[in-house]
């Protein structure tokens, strides 16, 4: 009888053990991330832990109703900079030509080129936001969202990026 | 003379015997590489795509025009792509969801096929990135064309027709199942529609009535409300001359959904009801509407955006907060205004698209 209830005990953990491991693996949520990738010595692919990590800096932006709105991210330009794009000195001659296309989760897709976002051509700071008034982005804006100020139409300034690919114009 | 006249008669069948050996000689090479002119209008932009390994040939584009109406493709003997994609319907079925073979019914309702050459991801949830893979997929489906591709290759190849077609398009008689998907795709390409009475109006050829007018203002506009601007904000998804820009967007059917659509495919929980945004082309002729085709009509639609939309964490942002009214919550459009917009809606019916030959059976013009 003894064996019995052994092996019982055994069978029933062994069911458990594999059952909880179904569960837990449907209920595991994929973890946002914005990739950089394209024309890139190192790619990236940063969550919002790695994001925690990094310098922030503020930037503010007209939201459609024409009230400046706060917000908080890293800069575009230091992104690019850790992911190995030509930017800074590099930034001339051919490199001149190549562009960032920003992708978001739904599809959407805006271009910038580098010099737009460099602060050797620029003072204008174009991050890409993780938080505002100190909160995460909601739903639908976030996790991450671009915010490009003093520009008249909020269109570029993307919400649920994914993507910041690097691309030579080639023709 | 006699012996002038000789030379003369054999110098010109020679000339003709060699004239007939060239022509056979390049117009077997030129079946090869004749290039087929996809033609369009300016305002479409040239973000098209063609697979550098797939050009669009005359040769590949009748080859995928008869597989594309081939029944030989599916288990049943019975189903084609056109069985779901009826060119009088604007390549849809007029039902909820198709039936595949032995009637199965698919998951999602079929969708229109015209203007495909600037899509870049295929079904309702975008999974097939080109037209390439995309028709691998019901090929290769057991509900809808019963996962037929290999058996079918072999009958293809018995037939008369099929290898000769296949050398014409690609270079040798060999059927395979990458060469079948590129003739469609090369096929699917030429599907272009544009001269509906919205392109006439492009074209400074056609003067809409008051209420298309009317309705076309609606449908490009977003209300501005402090501004006195009416608008339906329909423009913001469906614009450009396309009528669509490629998005995924949740727009507010369920709270809950049964068809997770996207989220299926990325495991993302912001795409969870979130499904392409369908080209509005040819929309007058596409009942059932969504991916579900649970509205019948466009009066249906209509009414979802005006009064329905469902909220979720996943709503389209665009379809938030934008009534015509200061505080409204819902759009606040008016019937007439609907019944306008859905006059403009009818602009976009292109009937030489649904009647052109070169889009048509090719099997029934033979018999």
């Amino acid at each position: 009888m003894k064996k019995h209830y052994v092996l019982l005990i055994l069978l029933v953990s062994l069911f458990l053990g594999v059952f909880s491991q179904n569960i837990m693996a449907q209920n595991i949520i994929k973890e946002a991330v914005v990739k950089i990738e394209g024309e890139v010595l190192k790619p990236l692919s940063l969550s919002l832990s790695d994001f925690a990590k990094m310098k922030h800096v503020e930037a503010s932006m007209k939201d459609r109703d024409g009230k400046a709105q706060q917000y908080s991210g890293v800069a575009i330009f230091d992104l690019l900079q850790q992911a190995g794009v030509t930017v800074g000195k590099e930034l001339k001659g051919e490199n001149l030509t190549k562009y960032l296309l920003v992708r978001c989760s739904d599809g959407y897709e805006v271009v910038f080129s580098l010099a737009e976002l460099d602060p050797s051509f620029t003072n204008r700071v174009v991050i890409l936001a993780d938080a505002k008034d100190g909160k995460p982005l909601a739903d639908g804006i976030g996790p991450f969202r671009l915010v490009v100020p003093d520009e008249n139409k909020p269109a570029r300034s993307a919400h649920e990026v994914t993507h910041l690919i690097i691309r030579f114009a080639k023709d | 003379m006699q012996i002038g006249s000789h030379y003369k008669k054999l110098t010109l069948l020679s000339i003709l015997v060699i004239a007939i050996t060239l022509i056979a000689f390049t117009g077997k090479n030129s079946l090869y590489t004749d290039p087929y002119k996809l033609e369009y209008p300016d305002y479409f932009g040239n973000r098209i795509s063609i697979p550098e390994n797939n050009p669009t040939t005359k040769q590949g584009v009748y080859l995928g025009r008869m597989l594309f109406y081939e029944t030989k493709l599916s288990s049943s003997k019975t189903i084609s792509c056109a069985s779901c994609h009826q060119q009088k319907l604007a390549f849809t079925d007029g039902k909820t969801f198709s039936s595949g073979i032995n009637d199965m019914p698919t998951k999602r309702n079929s969708m229109s096929l015209a203007n495909l050459l600037w899509v870049r991801n295929f079904f309702w949830d975008g999974r097939a990135k080109g037209l390439e893979a995309q028709a691998l997929i019901p090929l290769n489906d057991p509900h809808e064309m019963g996962a037929y591709m290999e058996k079918a290759i072999i009958d293809l190849q018995k037939t008369k027709v099929y290898p000769v077609l296949f050398r014409d398009a690609f270079g040798t008689p060999e059927i395979t199942a990458d060469r079948i998907t590129k003739a469609i795709s090369q096929f699917e390409r030429t599907l272009i529609s544009a001269n509906s009475n919205y392109d006439k109006y492009l074209r400074g050829e056609y003067n809409p009535t008051e209420q298309e007018s009317n309705g076309m203002e609606l449908f490009m506009n977003s209300a501005e409300p402090s501004k006195n601007i009416r608008g339906a904000s329909c423009a913001q998804c469906h614009g450009t001359p396309k009528m669509y820009m490629e998005l995924f967007h949740n727009n507010g059917l369920d709270s809950i959904p049964k068809d997770k659509g996207r989220e299926e495919l990325t495991g993302m929980p912001n795409d969870r009801g979130r499904f392409r945004v369908v080209t509005l082309r040819n929309i007058a002729l596409t009942a059932p509407y969504m991916h579900d085709g649970r509205f019948k009509n466009l009066e249906e639609v209509m009414d979802h955006y005006n009064e329905h939309i469902k909220p979720s964490k996943s709503l389209s942002v665009v379809l938030q907060n934008r009534p015509n009214e200061m505080g409204g919550k819902s759009l606040g459009l008016t019937a007439k205004e609907k019944a306008n917009i859905i006059s403009f809606m009818k602009m976009l019916t292109d009937s030489t698209f649904i009647n052109n030959p070169a889009f048509s059976n090719p099997h029934l013009s033979q018999k």
